[in-house]
């Protein structure tokens, strides 16, 4: 046996002199340290935002008591205009539907634009991603402030909000896909002969189509829940019932059209879940978690997993060999069912809402001479109240990520079927959080503003638990993937459940856990943005007043600051999750 | 700590996957004695690594007794059976370590058995043990990548480092299950050869499986050949010829007929 390696006989140590004594600390390069410093401010900013917020153990216990007042006030429950609620629970849900279908069909050539192996030009594929980041930015309900002042009150503005935000998510995992095709068939079309435009219809449409579909469904369920509070501002849908019930005092019809959403909410997750899996059960690529998507929606982290096809037995179906055309098979029927089905709850949805199509895109006009009236020609509309509500919602955001994260963590580890330590608690868990995510972020605020009254306090409150929900689905949904080998080897070295879970399981979910974090830090400071809208603290509130009031350029200097917070924060978090995986 | 007699008694062990569709393990009796270096042959499939599962429980028998290090497997849990994986070391063929912590990290994590409560990094560790890690590496040779993350090493390197991660947690016996079926031929040899060094200096009892036969005969004391779940060769390894052990694999097969192989999921412990 003759042995080339150190280890073999040789007893010269290969520990490096400076480690020969010493406590044994790791390495610290500048990158750390930068990190280390950014937790700090991190961690001191938590501080100053709790106190800022008026966060407290008296105050959450007050709050507590306000919320139990408030629920004595809406029981029982009380459904007695049944028929409107369901009414405007539909129109609700058209305008979340219409609003997926606008964003899809601008999202399908913006997204070829933007995708650096279709797009035409750069010149092209630079304000394309621009107009994307841009719509990411601001929060739906602003637009929706806007539109109700622009083109008046109704579904329409409700449309067209949900709309253009939907396209800044839409547009961009659009584009995600179309990045991570096979260039193969493209290449084998275009040596065919075939112009550029056809080598795209002919072998990228193909490859992408299954995600694209699978990422409208996703996002329709998110529209969904943010139509339910569109009323609020007057954009239609149920949101209105909620606003005149509210102020009204009328606390128990009030419980019921939270009921009725509730139940909507869940059955349109459900629904759309199912078409998923029915129309694209055969295809891995609508197999890609939710938190594989989401990991595309932050800058320096796309998932670029290939994607191969599964062979569909349904596709060696006999068919007719005279006439040649594709066999019904099981795929092509559902398909086709869904794309019919699909037409027609769209054309229904605008007969039901008395909207014509054209006027959807006719109001862009409207909408254009109001963007032009947003651009600010001085400073003026910069006062102490907008810096003192930018600052708010920072706070706001900070708090209750830090506190929705905080439960979350240990929340998804009882979450994960593989790490969970009864089948019970698995499933229980489970559904408490899908109970709690059937509850939309601002109808949550808008309730903890009914029980404790206007402030930052009841955001707070109310983004921690709409943080907790979604941050836990998704932690939990990334524990579950961790490799079981490692895990075999930290157990067989003797180890308690908690020990394994810290040294076996954390490492390996760390990088979905750290985009995961930044990700909920970048929605949080968004949906911050909008909770003064319902009384909920922040910059909401300057905003609201500056469209009652048409202050255009206030509104104007609000959104550019909107957007440089929310745009710098996504960079410095891209940085972040950079440093960390 | 040299033990005298046997360090793993088998039983009648019967082990079924799938409710009884798939038999791994077929009515297993088989002594170990303390000190010896045993390996395991047989083709993919034939219940090697199934056996080796069952000596720290992270399989449990359909049927038959599994006693290990003088006590029987199947009462022990909690403590007791953590008590007992401290005590038997397990090398994986994948290496299974730790990818993105560092090689420092994934040596202490074999303490964990010593220790009480979680840890998380380096510094949660006492110093003592962070000083034994980085001898441990040392002696597998990778002294010097301490704190380079552990998926930036080569396979080779990583079952060094999984070695040592078995060493650090101070087992009385160690099963190794095909350590070097994922490596090439050359760093094959080294990495077996410092297995057997190692666990010859600690005085441990092995138990490895391996499909290579030239490596088995190199190495082992004591040949056990399993074909089917059932053992059909238990014998020293002196004087065996190559064509002895081959028989293990060729008259497993006269006919061609295609094998199935079967690996089970490793979810079982967790039950």
């Amino acid at each position: 046996m003759t042995m080339t390696e150190k280890p073999q006989g040789s007893r010269t140590s290969t520990i490096p002199p400076e480690m020969r004594s010493g406590s044994l600390r790791p390495p610290l390069p500048w990158r750390r340290k930068v990190l280390l410093v950014i937790a700090l401010v991190y961690a001191v900013s938590v501080v100053w935002a709790i106190v800022r917020t008026g966060l407290s153990f008296t105050a959450l216990i007050e709050g507590y008591g306000d919320f139990r007042r408030l629920l004595d006030r809406m029981l029982p429950i009380e459904f007695r205009n049944l028929s409107q609620i369901i009414r405007l629970a539909f129109e609700t849900f058209f305008i979340a539907f219409i609003g997926t279908a606008l964003a899809v069909i601008i999202s399908i050539p913006l997204s070829f634009f933007a995708a650096r192996n279709t797009t035409p030009s750069v010149f092209l594929s630079g304000p394309a991603r621009g107009f994307i980041v841009a719509m990411r930015a601001i929060p739906d309900l602003i637009f929706a402030l806007i539109f109700v002042r622009a083109i008046g009150i109704g579904v329409l503005a409700g449309i067209l909000a949900v709309g253009l935000s939907a396209i800044g998510m839409v547009a961009k995992l659009y584009a995600d896909a179309i990045e991570q095709i096979d260039e193969g068939p493209r290449e084998a079309i275009l040596a065919t002969g075939a112009s550029q435009v056809r080598a795209v219809l002919t072998g990228v449409i193909p490859q992408v189509l299954p995600s694209f579909i699978g990422i409208a469904l996703f996002r329709l369920d998110i529209n969904f829940r943010t139509s339910t509070i569109l009323g609020y501002v007057g954009a239609g849908g149920i949101g209105t019932l909620l606003q005149l019930y509210l102020s009204g005092l009328q606390y128990r019809k009030a419980l019921g059209v939270v009921t009725v959403i509730v139940v909507l909410v869940l059955a349109v997750e459900f629904i759309s879940a199912a078409i998923r899996k029915g129309i694209l059960g055969s295809d891995p690529h609508s197999h890609k978690r939710l938190s594989h998507r989401i990991a595309g929606l932050l800058p320096g982290g796309k998932d670029r997993g290939g994607v191969k096809t599964q062979v569909d037995a349904a596709s060696r179906a006999s068919f007719n060999r005279e006439t040649l055309r594709p066999p019904w098979t099981r795929d092509r029927r559902r398909m086709a069912i869904f794309g019919w089905g699909s037409l027609a709850v769209l054309l229904y949805a605008f007969w039901s809402t008395r909207l014509s199509p054209v006027r959807l895109f006719t109001s862009f006009g409207d909408i254009f001479i109001v963007a032009t009236r947003l651009v600010p020609r001085d400073m003026d509309w910069l006062s102490p109240v907008i810096v003192r509500g930018m600052v708010e919602t920072f706070a706001i955001a900070i708090a209750a990520t830090t506190i929705g994260l905080l439960v979350s963590f240990p929340l998804a580890f009882l979450c994960a079927r593989n790490v969970a330590p009864a089948r019970w608690v698995y499933y229980f868990g489970r559904s408490l959080l899908v109970m709690n995510r059937a509850l939309p972020d601002l109808i949550i605020a808008v309730l903890f503003v009914s029980a404790v009254g206007l402030g930052p306090f009841p955001g707070v409150m109310a983004l921690s638990i709409g943080t907790v929900g979604f941050a836990t689905k998704l932690l939990a949904d990334s524990i579950e993937e961790v490799g079981q080998g490692p895990r075999d080897a930290v157990t067989a070295a003797g180890t308690t459940r908690l020990q394994e879970a810290f040294t076996g399981v954390s490492p390996q979910a760390m990088p979905a856990f750290v985009s995961t974090a930044l990700y909920i830090v970048d929605i949080n400071i968004r949906s911050s943005t909008i909770l003064g809208i319902v009384g909920a603290g922040g910059i909401g509130f300057s905003l609201i007043q500056a469209t009652r009031t048409l202050n255009w350029e206030v509104v104007g200097g609000i959104l550019i600051l909107v957007f440089a917070m929310v745009y710098s924060i996504e960079r410095l978090s891209g940085w972040i999750r950079k440093q960390l995986l | 700590m040299q033990l005298s007699g046997d360090v793993v008694r088998l039983r009648g062990v019967r082990k079924e996957f799938d409710q009884g569709r798939v038999v791994a393990l077929d009515d297993v009796d088989l002594d170990i004695h303390a000190g010896e270096l045993t390996v395991l042959i047989g083709l993919s499939g034939s219940g090697k690594s199934t056996l080796l599962r069952h000596l720290n429980k992270l399989h449990v028998p359909t049927a038959g007794t599994v006693e290990v290090l003088g006590q029987p497997v199947a009462d022990l849990s909690g403590a007791g059976l953590r008590a007992l994986r401290r005590d038997v070391g397990f090398i994986f063929q994948q290496f299974n370590i730790v990818g993105r912590l560092s090689c420092l990290e994934n040596v202490l994590s074999g303490a964990l058995g010593r220790l009480r409560g979680p840890r998380y990094g380096v510094l949660s560790y006492p110093k003592s043990m962070r000083r034994e890690a980085l001898e441990l590496l040392d002696r597998v040779g990778l002294g010097d990548r301490a704190f380079q993350r552990a998926d930036t090493l080569s396979g080779g390197q990583q079952q060094r480092v999984a070695i040592a991660r078995t060493v650090m947690q101070k087992p009385k016996l160690v099963l190794a299950d095909e350590p070097v079926a994922s490596l090439d031929p050359e760093i094959s040899g080294q990495v077996m050869d410092l297995l057997f060094r190692i666990c010859s200096e600690e005085n441990l009892s092995v138990i490895c499986s391996l499909h290579q036969v030239d490596l088995a005969l190199g190495w082992a004391k004591r040949l056990v050949g399993l074909r089917d779940g059932q053992v059909v060769l238990d014998k020293a390894a002196d004087g065996l010829s190559t064509e002895d052990v081959m028989a293990v694999y060729r008259r497993l097969d006269p006919t061609g007929a295609k094998h199935t192989e079967y690996e089970p999921a490793m979810a079982a412990h967790n039950s």
